[in-house]
């Protein structure tokens, strides 16, 4: 906005005394549409400030205090992050959320290539099979979904009444801390629909004649596969990558469901953003968990610039 | 997308709810201004008043409070209460949230671990001005009445009496060829051996009892019949490392003679909180540790005449250790636009025959002395049954716990967390102990 009437301002002024009726006649109507369009905008741009932007500032201003939810908050520094370091459950959290994120988005993505790669193929009823496989997608982090997880891997769960079948006694999965993370992780993994659309797209932009190239020199499925698709696929891998990657660290409604919102058994499920709510709501200590919040988006601003570094020397953009 | 809509949601939450309480906050003088002097005109005006009530509990206990608050509306049709509920689990998450944001019911169920957490931090009216000419405590039980004081202002009123004890299927007892046990003498020992023997005199189909580990009541009474509590009247812990372990040790003890389930099975049921999920409940064990009031509730769910058993070790040890515990509070919130109306409400669910009816001792047995006796006859068998029991051990009962300190809310999930750490034997029970007692400081301190 300043820029636009800055400049016009500027302009105006040799012009004052040849022909500046047209112009600032043209002026005072490109001003006007600026001034519409600002006001369609501010609907959205008031939302953004008032709903997302300034509770963020409340947040940060939050965390440096001591906040009980029910009382007004106090001022206490630096104490909530130092306090992290020593918070056993916190480095737990961390644990879980890391192992998290490092298994279950890089068995996600292999899997949504590899379906990619299937359908890509040209089987029949493509649109049918695309739809199936994106509706976890779409389900995945729903409480609905949740819920029927925790019943197909409880004690009596069908996950086990098929192990019953072959004459397995299968552990209660869900409530198992060996076992428990296993099955979310199974839950993200499942959810590969959305990576799967875009790099069905991302095959379909690879040029056929690189193939029929490659062919004529003699080149097998294999070679095709690693030296022509993947490299031409890296900048749609970067994207999925990042993509999960953010919101694999964000997980929350899976671990709260499944856990009941403990992040048990024995906080084999307590993910980095439950922890961060039960502090926040379960023990009325917002100012540590606005601590908490601000270090995680700290944390995951870190992984994707290195993300964004790695990149400069894998992904491949054509060219 | 949808994942971090979470986080954003979360942040915003927070900042709203710093706006909303600046806003309540700043508000404040105006609206109690405006509220205490409307008040007379208001309580007798026909001005149309709606009031929110919130509780925790399942499908029946919502029925029968409906049943009171349609009395209610009888009799004052200028007030409407729209009633709402969630679980146990859910219900402080909520509670907590919308009281940050301004929004909390008019009426709430508390507890007596969380009241003072949010007495103190001003979330509750104090109700000590409406005692007497808008809320009448002249029948009510003494003994338990002043468990809502804190720091001097009245911030709950019990709903009724509880105790926490054995609830036991004889049926199951009877499959398993099983003698009930002798609850007046029973030690530890003897539970532990009463419930394998049932484990194993239905090959495992009916399991002994459900693993009692992760509530903190039942540790409370193990304690007190150490000589020992949980908490003591300065609010510090008072319970030893040692009795935690031996608490402990019992459960790990019937785990391994099958007298309880395994552990992923324990750890499962432990986080299923209404009364038609626990083990007793479903037929799959004979016995199970829970408060009095939820004796109608698992009869029902198992179809079964359950029994009130005493815990225990009542006289293996120094003391006995049952006590009688206030069931749940009302309580109002500071922030209520009709404190008057939602006192009135108060006093119509504490004294009124007509709610005493609808609830009967769905909340513990009535905490009006005069309206327990009334409907004694009245009561279902059940309710009897409870009733029965209650009268029996109060001459028992030693003396009461102290109140819990502020963050004693949180021992609720300590407590669970590390029983299922001793019930997987990742920590033994002198570690999962010092555990607890280290935490259960921090929570508290």
């Amino acid at each position: 906005m300043n820029g636009t009437v800055k400049e016009s301002a500027t302009e105006q002024q040799p012009d004052a005394a040849g022909n500046s009726g047209r112009r600032s006649q043209r002026n005072t109507l490109a001003k006007r549409e600026g001034r519409a369009a600002y006001l369609f905008l501010a609907p959205w741009f008031i939302g953004m400030l008032v709903i997302t932007i300034g509770p963020i500032l409340g947040s940060l201003y939050l965390s440096f205090t001591d906040y009980s939810l029910l009382q007004p908050p106090e001022w206490v520094g630096l104490d909530n992050f130092r306090r992290m370091l020593e918070d056993s459950r916190l480095h737990s959290a961390i644990v879980v959320t890391v192992t998290y994120v490092f298994v279950s988005v890089p068995l996600q993505l292999a899997l949504a290539l590899a379906l990619a790669f299937f359908l890509d193929r040209g089987v029949r009823g493509l649109a049918i099979y695309r739809s199936v496989y994106y509706l976890p997608s779409l389900l995945g982090s729903s409480v609905a979904i949740a819920i029927l997880w925790r019943q197909i891997f409880g004690t009596e769960g069908l996950i086990n009444q098929i192990l019953d079948v072959f004459g397995i006694q299968g552990e209660g999965w869900v409530s198992h801390p060996d076992y428990a993370l296993s099955t979310l992780i199974v839950l993200n993994v499942w959810t590969f629909g959305s990576p799967m659309v875009i790099f069905l797209a991302g095959l379909r932009q690879i040029p056929t004649m690189y193939y029929e190239a490659a062919e004529v020199d003699g080149a097998g499925g294999w070679t095709r596969f690693w030296r022509i698709t993947i490299p031409l696929l890296t900048p749609i891998i970067f994207f999925n990558l990042v993509l999960q990657l953010i919101g694999a660290f964000q997980t929350f409604t899976q671990a709260f469901i499944v856990s009941g919102g403990t992040g048990g058994p024995a906080d084999s499920t307590l993910f980095y953003t439950l922890y961060v709510y039960q502090r926040g709501f379960g023990s009325f200590d917002m100012g540590y968990a606005s601590a908490l919040a601000w270090f995680l988006l700290v944390v995951i601003a870190g992984f994707t610039a290195i993300n964004f570094l790695a990149a400069k020397r894998w992904v491949h953009y054509g060219d | 997308m949808r994942r971090r809509t979470w986080t954003a949601a979360k942040v915003s939450a927070a900042g709203l709810a710093a706006v909303m309480l600046a806003a309540a906050c700043g508000g404040d003088d105006d609206s109690n201004g405006d509220s205490s002097s409307d008040d007379g005109a208001a309580a007798g005006s026909d001005e149309q008043v709606e009031l929110r009530f919130t509780w925790w509990g399942n499908e029946g206990r919502a029925e029968l409070t409906q049943n009171a608050i349609d009395a209610f509306e009888e009799q004052y049709p200028h007030i409407t209460i729209a009633g709402d509920y969630v679980e146990w689990g859910d219900y402080w998450d909520r509670l907590a949230t919308q009281t940050a944001a301004g929004d909390a019911a008019d009426i709430m169920a508390q507890e007596e671990r969380f009241l003072r957490e949010y007495a103190s931090r001003g979330a509750l009216l104090d109700l000590s001005e409406y005692i007497g000419d808008t809320i009448d405590t002249s029948e009510l039980d003494q003994l338990v009445l002043g468990s809502g004081e804190v720091d001097g202002g009245m911030y709950g009123i019990p709903t009724g009496v509880n105790s926490f004890a054995v609830m036991a299927d004889p049926q199951a007892f009877q499959d398993a060829g099983v003698e009930m046990p002798d609850d007046q003498t029973w030690t530890w020992d003897d539970y532990v051996a009463t419930a394998t023997a049932v484990s194993e005199g239905t090959d495992g189909e009916v399991y002994g009892a459900q693993d009692y580990g992760g509530n903190e009541a039942g540790l409370n009474i193990f304690s007190r019949q150490r000589g020992e509590s949980l908490y003591t009247p300065d609010g510090e812990l008072g319970f030893s490392a040692e009795t935690a372990a031996q608490w402990w040790g019992y459960s790990l003890q019937m785990q391994e003679s099958g007298g309880q389930p395994n552990a992923s099975l324990s750890a499962e049921v432990q986080e299923l909180g209404s009364p038609e999920q626990t083990l007793l409940g479903t037929n799959k064990a004979a016995m199970y540790w829970a408060w009095t009031n939820a004796l109608e509730a698992l009869s029902t769910a198992s179809g079964r005449d359950i029994e009130l058993l005493r815990p225990p070790g009542e006289t293996e040890n120094e003391r006995g250790g049952m006590y009688l515990k206030p069931a749940m509070h009302y309580a109002v919130s500071s922030q209520t636009e009709h404190p008057e109306e939602a006192a009135m409400f108060l006093d119509f669910l504490l004294n009124d025959p007509a709610a005493v009816d609808a609830i009967g001792s769905d909340r513990g047995l009535p905490v009006n002395v005069e309206q327990r006796e009334r409907i004694a006859a009245d009561l279902n068998e059940f309710q009897q049954a409870e009733a029965a029991y209650l009268e029996d051990i109060a001459d028992e009962v030693v003396d009461s716990p102290p109140a819990p300190p502020v963050g004693a809310g949180e021992s609720v999930d300590i407590i669970k967390r590390l029983n299922v750490e001793v019930l997987f034997e990742r920590k033994n029970p002198q570690e999962a102990a010092e555990q607890l007692i280290s935490e259960m400081e921090a929570a508290t301190g």
